[in-house]
């Protein structure tokens, strides 16, 4: 509380009664003792220098000078005491937790049309599936968890999944879920098939025919044909259930921000509500999650912490400086490699390390010359030095991968280790008969994508450039395109060889094989690659159920694979998060669900 | 000329300008590779839906067509629906401006202060060391890259020290100033600082200075060469003349010579710069914004080149030409009011 007071006398003493409670008063004192300073010094220097003439006017002015005076004391008085009086009761620590992330919500919170890591990663807060991974998991069936389903049973031919709902679970509107939501949920998804969805993405038309309300809490589903990972697609956050009052049948629910954050969103049964979605020209600034005291699970504790609030950066740099000033709890999505590295030896800070689901790989033209030719295929494959990779271009933050299905995941084998890491002498005699030598060197163009939608994207070109020219037998020049051309490259097969990335749908080695080199499901890479035996394979592996005959026939898989060389797998990314050292539960794992409930700051 | 025969002709000139820069950003966008409607999807989708996107974008029509709903479309406030969120472009603009407005208005005010005190100050003291020093201040300043210079104050201010928000525009933990509300009437400006005052919260009018602080500074130092370099001039000029002789042989003191007499006839060409900058000020709060993770106009034009987003970079582009074209207008008019010298 500062006071002053002031009287104009003939000595114009100013008197200044202060009790200093903090740096602000502080400041605002010397604001204050600086003024009455200046004023004493000019109304001094006013006595001693100005003519008599002139000392009614000066008289006036100095009048003038206290009246301003008082009333920005006053001003400065009233800000003081207002800036106390609204200061925030400060809630727990353990209540509220500040995330931080270059991410955004690329549409909107509706299962109809959401397909992206950050999104899904809200709908999956604000929603539960049937059924749900456990977390650690590493995407093996066994992993999988009840959730909204208590159980669940497939027919001997795998065309008939039969699921028992959990009873008592209301959304957070007070309905109660039953099993017509699922089909609701299901056939709403297919039936508005958005472009941009995943329905239409992953193909659940295709794969499902029908959903059956058995009785209140029992729902089947018909399936057009054997499809093994069901689970692993009941699981993905775009299965998740919505809730009929707020998601029309025939429409997706799209941002408004003339909408109250309940409006905006399809979901209900999760364990936050969404208590505020602000996003300004498009991107997010803002959003707030509030535990749903009405979650299924909320007798079990959780969620962890009440409020998650989420802020968003514009790029990492900015991300990384929110972390390293405590500006936020949590950073997760995206962090420079170079910064990671150097916060693993910041103890004020944590590194969490997981297995990445991510992946990059290298794509051939098939349609043309040189890559039409296998040999060929095998001979840059065989060049790749994938520890140069790793090391150089991701700090060692990613692993080396040999196989388009992750390390870590049922299925995965080292298929492309057989061709060399690099193996120049392989190279050299696969290339030698067709007449390509140190003299005459194979060429191509090497393309990549320039405009930041994959991590270290030339770093990565000049790697792969440097290490297949080290055969010496070939000579690589780079190529580059900002994202929108590079996709309509890619459609229009102009390149001849090129780097491409991808993120699972669902976590199961069916979704790294089919979108690659199914002749029908890899369509979309533009590859030409087609091989009846490859698709056989294929649609036996995701037709059958056995864990272990499905791991033999991916074996097979990536033997083929390497045999016709119409992809070659780079590395897998790791994934990271980085929070302040009290923050706990957090795990990342192979799913690559970012589980807000389970997160909590240790008191 | 007149005045007002200088006023008309100065606006007509300005409607073929704005008329060129439509016409150039209509062009320049088209010409660039990469189709749009097939850059939105990921994968190779029913060209039924291509054609769907199309024809719901205007883009099934001739080019020429295009044109003319674009520019009609422009004159009606409607820039078009974004191809990214099909968003209208304009609602998306108008909810980043104010962030950008704020932005830029409290780096002008510290580019001006800085650089006119600092000018002043070199001129005062004319090829002495503090002017040498001022100068190569004015100059590291102007060539130094707004990015690097915020991240240079935010390793200081926010991760070494602590005392300042490193990004963003608000404390996480507080929600928006939403500003004056009484009954059903709700009055806001979307600048932080007055919606927070006019919500009669103190505590929120100090953190969004503090939030404030460091892009503003940023920008506003590096705009802040130009101000010095230009004050010192002039100062300098007039410093010399027998007027400030004059008033310096009255008695007056050195400062009230400066800054009333000296100052006050220096300061109409380093006025007319701070309307010239303005354009600059825009460029810089591009970079400025994302580095500070400001959510405003720069923030927005990033975000959209990145998704190729046509129709929001031809409309942000549009606004910018449209916001420098009237305050070059506005800074013509009073110079010409001010001197009469323009109008001859």
């Amino acid at each position: 509380m500062i006071i002053v007071t002031s009287s104009p006398d003939v000595d114009t003493t100013l008197t200044l009664c202060c009790h200093v409670h903090s740096g602000s008063d502080k400041l605002v004192l010397q604001f204050v003792t600086r003024f009455c300073q200046r004023l004493k010094s000019y109304i001094e220097n006013a006595r001693i220098h100005i003519p008599t003439v002139k000392g009614m006017k000066n008289i006036k002015a100095i009048s003038r000078m206290l009246i301003v005076g008082i009333i920005i004391v006053i001003i400065v008085v009233a800000g003081v005491v207002g800036y106390y009086l609204t200061i925030p009761t400060t809630p727990a620590m353990k209540d509220t937790l500040v995330m931080g992330t270059t991410d955004s919500i690329e549409t909107c919170l509706d299962t109809a049309r959401a397909y992206d890591f950050f999104g899904l990663a809200i709908v999956g807060s604000l929603s539960s599936g049937l059924v749900d991974y456990k977390p650690g998991a590493t995407g093996s069936v066994d992993d999988i968890i009840p959730a909204l389903a208590t159980s669940w049973a497939s027919s001997a031919d795998g065309l008939q999944w039969t699921f028992t709902l959990r009873q008592g679970v209301m959304f957070d509107d007070d309905t109660e879920f039953n099993a017509t939501h699922v089909k609701y949920s299901i056939d709403r998804g297919i039936s508005i098939n958005d472009p941009d969805g995943a329905f239409g993405g992953v193909g659940y038309g295709d794969l499902i025919e029908n959903v059956t309300v058995v009785d209140k809490y029992t729902v089947r589903f018909y399936l057009r044909t054997p499809f093994s990972p069901f689970l692993s697609l009941m699981a993905f956050q775009v299965s998740f259930i919505v809730d009929p009052r707020y998601a029309p049948f025939d429409a997706v629910v799209e941002y408004d921000s003339s909408r109250t954050p309940r409006q905006n969103h399809a979901m209900g049964l999760g364990p936050y509500r969404l208590a505020n979605w602000t996003r300004v020209a498009g991107r997010e600034t803002e959003i707030r999650l509030e535990a749903n005291t009405k979650y299924w699970n909320a007798s079990g504790g959780l969620p962890e912490t009440k409020n998650i609030i989420i802020k968003f950066y514009s790029d990492a740099t900015n991300l990384a400086s929110a972390i390293r000033s405590k500006q936020v709890d949590v950073a997760f999505r995206q962090l420079e490699a170079v910064d990671i590295q150097n916060m693993m030896t910041d103890d004020n800070l944590k590194v969490w390390a997981g297995t990445g689901a991510f992946i990059q790989y290298l794509c051939f033209q098939e349609r043309y010359a040189p890559f039409n030719v296998t040999a060929i295929r095998q001979a840059v494959g065989a060049a790749i030095n994938r520890t140069t990779i790793v090391q150089t271009v991701f700090l060692g933050q990613a692993q080396k991968l040999y196989s388009m299905i992750p390390i870590g995941m049922s299925g995965h084998t080292d298929a492309f280790l057989t061709l060399g890491d690099p193996n120049y002498t392989k190279t050299r005699e696969l290339l030698a008969p067709l007449g390509y030598n140190e003299t005459h060197k194979l060429a191509f163009t090497l393309w990549y994508e320039s405009s930041g939608h994959y991590p270290q994207s030339e770093d990565l070109a000049l790697a792969l450039k440097s290490s297949i020219e080290g055969s010496n037998v070939i000579t690589v020049s780079l190529g580059n395109a900002d994202w929108a051309s590079y996709k309509t490259k890619r459609r229009n097969a102009e390149m001849e060889a090129y780097i491409y990335g991808w993120y699972p749908d669902y976590v199961d080695p069916d979704d790294y094989i089919y979108p690659f080199i199914h002749s029908s499901g890899g369509g979309w890479l533009n590859t030409n690659y087609s091989n009846p035996e490859m698709d056989t394979l294929i649609e036996w592996a995701r037709g059958n159920t056995s864990t272990a005959t499905r791991n033999s026939l991916y074996t097979q898989i990536q033997s083929l694979m390497v045999t016709d060389s119409p992809i070659i797998s780079l590395y897998q990314g790791s994934a990271f998060a980085v929070t302040d050292p009290k923050v706990k539960g957090v795990y990342l794992d192979i799913t690559q669900v970012w589980r807000y409930w389970l997160v909590y700051i240790e008191q | 000329m007149t005045l007002r025969a200088y006023v008309i002709s100065r606006i007509l000139l300005t409607i073929p300008m704005i008329f060129i820069l439509l016409t150039m950003v209509f062009v320049v966008i088209r010409i660039l590779p990469g189709d749009p409607v097939l850059a939105h999807f990921e994968k190779n989708v029913d060209p039924a839906l291509v054609e769907e996107m199309r024809v719901k974008l205007g883009l099934d029509k001739p080019l020429w067509a295009q044109y003319f709903d674009y520019v009609f479309g422009v004159f009606r406030g409607d820039l078009g629906k974004s191809m990214y969120d099909y968003s209208p472009v304009a609602e998306q603009i108008f909810s980043a401006f104010p962030a950008t407005l704020e932005l830029a208005i409290s780096s002008m005010i510290i580019a001006a202060l800085v650089g006119i005190f600092l000018g002043v100050q070199a001129s005062k003291r004319y090829n002495k060391p503090v002017d040498h020093t001022i100068r190569i201040f004015g100059i590291v300043t102007y060539a130094i890259p707004v990015f690097l210079l915020g991240m240079i104050l935010q390793l200081v201010f926010g991760v070494g020290l602590r005392w300042l928000p490193v990004g963003l525009r608000m404390n996480p933990m507080l929600a928006a100033p939403q500003g004056l509300t009484i009954g059903a009437l709700h009055f806001s400006t979307g600048l932080y600082t007055i919606d927070s005052l006019l919500e009669g919260n103190m505590f929120k009018f100090v953190e969004s200075l503090r939030y404030l602080f460091l892009p503003s500074l940023t920008l506003g130092t590096v705009l802040s060469g130009v101000f010095i370099r230009l004050t010192r001039t002039n100062m300098f000029e007039t410093m010399r003349l027998d007027f400030v002789t004059a008033a310096r042989a009255r008695g007056l003191r050195e400062t009230t010579v400066t800054y009333r007499y000296a100052l006050r006839n220096a300061f109409l060409p380093v006025l007319t710069m701070i309307g010239l900058q303005f354009a600059a000020l825009l460029a810089g709060a591009v970079l400025t914004e994302t580095t500070f993770s400001w959510p405003g106009l720069g923030t927005y034009v990033v975000d959209r080149i990145n998704f190729r987003d046509y129709t929001a970079i031809q409309g942000a582009v549009v606004v910018f030409g449209i916001l420098v074209s009237i305050v070059s207008l506005v800074v013509d008019l009073l110079y010409a009011y001010l001197d009469p010298r323009i109008r001859l």
